[in-house]
């Protein structure tokens, strides 16, 4: 099995990654570019699993090398499961991203990291919700303090692809049944 | 009144009106949409990189990106 972690620069993929691989990395160039991207092994309940530290991207639309050389590695792990790091004090812009890689059909879990940078900021995130709109693992995580980290990978065997369709018709059930309990507590 | 993305202020704060189609993906992946306020953040814009707030928090733009978004000015 193979891991891609993807999401924006600078959200705790590197942190990810060095947390779940040992001492097994190798870091190189992508072929034919000066993009460097590290990989490592781990265990996940006796398999062997290869995680790749992509370069961070804002979108599948590439604009730059580092962010063509993301997109590429993605296409060719058509297999590949995807974590899609978040910060989750920024949740919208991570999440059409991930949106754009469940568009694509790949199996995908959320981390919904920097959780204590969002609770700063007073934003709190209800990950259950967000996990019945989507329909795949939303986890919230503190990369740096190893907080929701074994919770993310012992629920990437939940990874599967999703159908768009499916997702915007949860989020229309999530909003009715919300304001049907705002009506009931009015009443 | 509206203006360019670059051609914003310090201090200033519009809401977005208009992307141009190439860009729009990639600026959606930033946090920007149609209907989006965002507010200067760079002191001394000029050719960037332009830092705006969106949903309160800050995204970086180039001018390339920044002069294809179109603001109408609330401040
Ligand atoms: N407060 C906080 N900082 C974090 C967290 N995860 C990562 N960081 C910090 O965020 C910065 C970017 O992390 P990095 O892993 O390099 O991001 P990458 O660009 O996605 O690989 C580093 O300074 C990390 O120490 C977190 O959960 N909370
Ligand atoms: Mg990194």
């Amino acid at each position: 099995m193979k891991i891609l972690l993807m999401g924006h620069p600078n959200v705790g993929k590197s942190v990810f990654f060095n947390r779940l691989t040992g001492a097994n990395v190798t870091e190189s160039n992508y072929p034919g570019t000066t993009v460097d991207y590290t990989k490592g092994w781990m265990k996940i309940e006796g398999e062997d699993v290869e995680i790749v530290d992509v370069p961070g991207t804002f979108s599948l639309d590439p604009k730059d090398r580092a962010e063509e050389v993301a997109v590429s590695m993605l296409h060719e792990s058509r297999d590949a499961k995807v974590i899609a790091v978040i910060d989750a004090s920024k949740i919208e812009r991570g999440l059409y991203l991930a949106m754009e890689i469940i568009e694509e059909g790949y199996p995908l879990v959320i981390a919904l990291n920097m959780r204590d940078v969002a609770e700063d900021k007073n934003i709190t995130i209800d990950a259950d919700r967000l996990e019945r709109i989507l329909g795949i693992p939303v986890v919230s995580t503190v990369a740096i303090a190893g907080e929701g980290i074994k919770e993310l990978v012992s629920r990437l065997k939940e990874a599967k692809p999703v159908n768009v369709d499916d997702i915007i018709a949860n989020a229309a059930n999530a909003s009715d049944t919300e304001s049907a309990a705002d009506a009931g507590g009015a009443a | 009144m509206k203006k360019k993305l670059s051609e914003m202020d310090y201090g200033e704060q519009g809401t977005v009106t208009e992307i141009e189609k190439d860009l729009q993906k990639r600026v959606a992946g930033m946090g920007i949409r149609v209907g989006k306020t965002l507010r200067m953040v760079t002191k001394q814009p000029i050719k960037g990189p332009f830092d705006v707030v969106v949903d309160e928090a800050e995204t970086s733009l180039g001018l390339d990106m920044a002069g294809k978004i179109t603001v109408e000015m609330t401040k």
